[in-house]
Parts: structure tokens; C-alpha cells; sequence
């Protein structure tokens, strides 16, 4: 049997339109912040079986349709299938396994001008600006957005697949921010 | 800068030098890392000319990577030309394989989320539709019973002047004149006394429409002090509306 807190989570959540941060949750509910996790946690789990989930980007959450029934929602939706160039493809992994990175950043690793590829992951709301770094220049720092999450079917950006490469392959690659940021 | 991005520039399905390297480094199955990336620069060359016609920043990044490429080739071929390599701020092998190495990850990357777009197996979230309106507080029941109840008291009489007087026809303008007469006289009147003991469908509406016009016109005020309950009808104390000339 679920808690009651659960399941207050969850009326919360099917009436939101948008992600509901962590924080407005406990104050909703009034539990605690470890509280809410676990309901979460538990709400996400009895989800597994269903034609629903629980997604979340950093700590805020939605309930989503689960991917393997996006044939027909897209079609209930008339959701058109989401095309992007391998360029842009390869933009866009830079970004979702870096982020937050700047445009120098993401051309350094694909020794490319990325100008264009940037502008149109933007455009489609895959990506989106995440501040600035404090560096010379003070270059834009670009994420992924919860469209990126929808799109790709991922839960949460822990789900990106990690790559077939052992990760020790690139000395310091996935954790250390990415080097200085030339300035734009 | 929006103005001039064009197209993106894709040369033979290379999208730049670091692809057309490694696609060297794949097709000649060899191991990134291990090979001699030197030993590509003949092949590397090769491939480069036979590019099409591009821009000229575009060449740039395709020749300065050969240019390195040649310059590993000829350290391997002459070792005396090592030393020299302290003085060179270029890139060092192992600094170029690195980037290959990485920019290989990149691509496996890309290739994985591609492979998920394509499989069209993504979530959808509630649409963010029109907001909800929620209804004005302090509804009652009984309040609903009794409007209900005149509205069928309204619609017998309806049925009832239409067998007597068919066709019986109100005209706004006339309705609007006489409101305006009526609270130009007394002042104030409520919406029951307008419609009068029983009130047609068609009065009712002419009244209403009436009403609605001498308000936007800001002749009348309306009022209606709490849900449900009869609504007055004001003259404006002092119309801002124009005096039609003469």
C-alpha cells in the first residue's frame, strides 16, 4: 500500500502542466525535502509497470508518458517525429554530457564551427542556454532542455546512455569541466 | 550574426577534419591507439584535394590538420627533427590522438541518441492547455434550483406568447431609448423591474442586450451586490460621452 504522501505527489503532479521543483513539493505536502525523495523514489517505482512515468531534470519532476507507448500518443497528438542532422546529433551529445559548456568548448572537441548547429538545437528547445561562465568573455553556457529528456525518451539525464568507450578512455573527460573557455 | 549563418557546410559526408580523420583511422581498421597518425597524412592528402570547392575558412581547418599530420610524418621519417619538436607550439601526437580519441566518443555518442530519435521511443508530457477557469466561489445549490426553475417558468411563457403573438419583434434601439428614458427618470432601477411580471425570451434578451449597450456607452453603471442577486441599473453620474452636435 503507498503512502499517503505519494499519493498527494501524484494528484499534484497530473494536474501540473509544468515540472513541480522538489522544494514546492514538501511545502505542498508538508514533508521534508528526504521525505519527498522517497516518495518520489516510491511514486517512480509503482510506475514501472504502467503506461506512465516519472521524470525529473536536476529537482524538478513531471509525470511523462512512458516511451514505449509513444506510438500512439504521438499519434493521438499528431506529433510529428523529431529529425535531427548527425552534425547537429553530434553537437548535441557534446552538450548533454558535458553540460553546462560553451560553444569554444563544443568546437574544440568536434574541430568544427558549431555556430549553426548550436542555433538550430535551439531553435527545436533541445538545448538551451544555462548562464555564462566567469571567464575572459564571459562565453554562454548551454544544457539540455526537458524537451532534450522528452525526445530522447530519457527519465532523467542519469539515463543517458553511457558510452560503449570505457570511460578511462579520455584522461579526465567526463568529469573535469572541460578546460578554459576561449573566449568568443 | 544570424544573418550570414548559411547552411551547414558538409563535404562528402565530412562535416570537418576530425571525421575525415578518423573515418581514415575506421576504414583502415586501424587502432586509434596505437596508430601512427603521421602515417596517415599521405591518405589524408589524398582525400583532401578531392574536396569539392569550399569556403576558405573551411579549408583552412582541413589543411591545418594535414599540415600537422605531415609534419608527424616527417619527425618519424627523420628522428634528427625531434628536437626541434620543443620549439613547436603545435599540437603533439599524442595531444591530436587524444582529440581523435575523444572526438571517436562524441561520434559513438551521437550515434546511440540517433539511434534512440529513431526509434521513436520518447515521452510526451501533459500539454500546457488553456488554464482552467474555476467558477466563482459561493455557488449554491438552491441558488441553481431556483434559476432553473425560472428559466422553464420563462420557456413555458415563451411557448405560450408565441401561440398567442407570433412573431412579436423588440428592437434593440427602441429598448436601449427606453432604458435610457427610465433611469435618466428615476435614477435606478433593478433587472427584474425592466423585465416586468413575464418576460419573454425575446424581451428578456433585447433587455439584456440593451443594458450591455448602454454600459459600454457608459451611460449606466451596473451592479450586483452578491451572487445571484438582482442587479441594478445606474445612471452614470456624469457620462464622459460626447455630446452628439448639432
Amino acid at each position: 500500500m503507498r503512502g499517503n504522501i505519494v499519493n498527494q505527489i501524484e494528484a499534484i503532479l497530473f494536474v501540473a502542466e509544468k515540472p513541480v521543483s522538489r522544494g514546492e513539493i514538501a511545502k505542498l505536502v508538508g514533508a521534508t525535502p528526504r521525505q519527498v525523495d522517497g516518495a518520489l523514489a516510491e511514486l517512480a517505482q509503482s510506475y514501472s509497470e504502467t503506461g506512465l512515468r516519472l521524470a525529473h531534470e536536476g529537482d524538478d519532476w513531471q509525470i511523462v508518458t512512458a516511451p514505449e507507448q509513444a506510438s500512439v500518443v504521438a499519434a493521438y497528438l499528431g506529433a510529428d517525429r523529431l529529425r535531427v542532422s548527425p552534425a547537429s546529433l553530434e553537437t548535441l551529445a557534446v552538450i548533454a554530457y558535458r553540460q553546462p559548456v560553451t560553444r569554444a568548448e563544443v568546437e574544440a572537441i568536434r574541430g568544427v564551427n558549431c555556430d549553426q548547429t548550436i542555433y538550430t538545437l535551439m531553435q527545436r528547445r533541445l538545448i538551451e542556454e544555462r548562464g555564462r561562465r566567469e571567464a575572459p568573455g564571459r562565453p554562454i553556457l548551454y544544457g539540455t532542455t526537458w524537451e532534450f529528456l522528452e525526445c530522447f525518451g530519457l527519465s532523467s539525464l542519469d539515463e543517458l546512455p553511457r558510452a560503449l568507450t570505457p570511460e578511462g578512455a579520455i584522461p579526465g573527460g567526463e568529469t573535469a569541466p572541460a578546460g578554459d573557455a576561449t573566449p568568443t | 550574426m544570424l544573418g550570414d549563418r548559411g547552411p551547414n557546410v558538409a563535404i562528402e559526408g565530412f562535416d570537418g577534419p576530425l571525421e575525415l580523420l578518423l573515418e581514415l583511422v575506421e576504414e583502415k581498421k586501424l587502432d586509434i591507439l596505437t596508430v601512427r597518425l603521421g602515417d596517415l597524412a599521405d591518405a589524408y592528402l589524398v582525400r583532401v584535394r578531392a574536396l569539392p570547392a569550399l569556403p576558405a575558412d573551411e579549408v583552412a581547418s582541413f589543411l591545418a590538420l594535414a599540415s600537422r599530420l605531415v609534419l608527424l610524418k616527417a619527425r618519424s621519417l627523420l628522428p634528427a627533427l625531434a628536437p626541434l619538436a620543443e620549439e613547436d607550439e603545435g599540437e603533439s601526437e599524442e595531444e591530436l590522438r587524444q582529440r581523435l580519441m575523444e572526438y571517436a566518443i562524441v561520434r559513438e555518442r551521437a550515434g546511440v541518441l540517433g539511434e534512440r530519435l529513431r526509434s521513436g521511443e520518447r515521452a510526451f508530457h501533459r500539454e500546457g492547455g488553456t488554464p482552467v477557469d474555476l467558477p466563482p466561489r459561493g455557488g449554491e445549490v438552491s441558488a441553481l434550483a431556483a434559476a432553473w426553475g425560472r428559466v422553464l417558468a420563462l420557456a413555458t411563457r415563451q411557448r405560450e406568447e408565441e401561440m398567442v403573438a407570433p412573431g412579436e419583434r423588440y428592437s434593440v434601439e427602441e429598448r436601449t431609448n427606453e432604458i435610457e428614458a427610465i433611469v435618466g427618470e428615476r435614477g435606478e432601477i433593478t433587472f427584474t423591474e425592466l423585465l416586468g411580471p413575464a418576460p419573454t425570451l425575446g424581451w428578456a434578451v433585447v433587455t439584456f442586450i440593451s443594458l450591455l449597450d448602454l454600459y459600454r456607452r457608459i451611460v449606466i453603471d451596473l451592479e450586483q451586490n452578491a451572487l445571484f442577486t438582482d442587479i441594478v441599473i445606474r445612471k452614470k453620474e456624469r457620462p464622459i460621452v460626447t455630446e452628439p452636435t448639432e
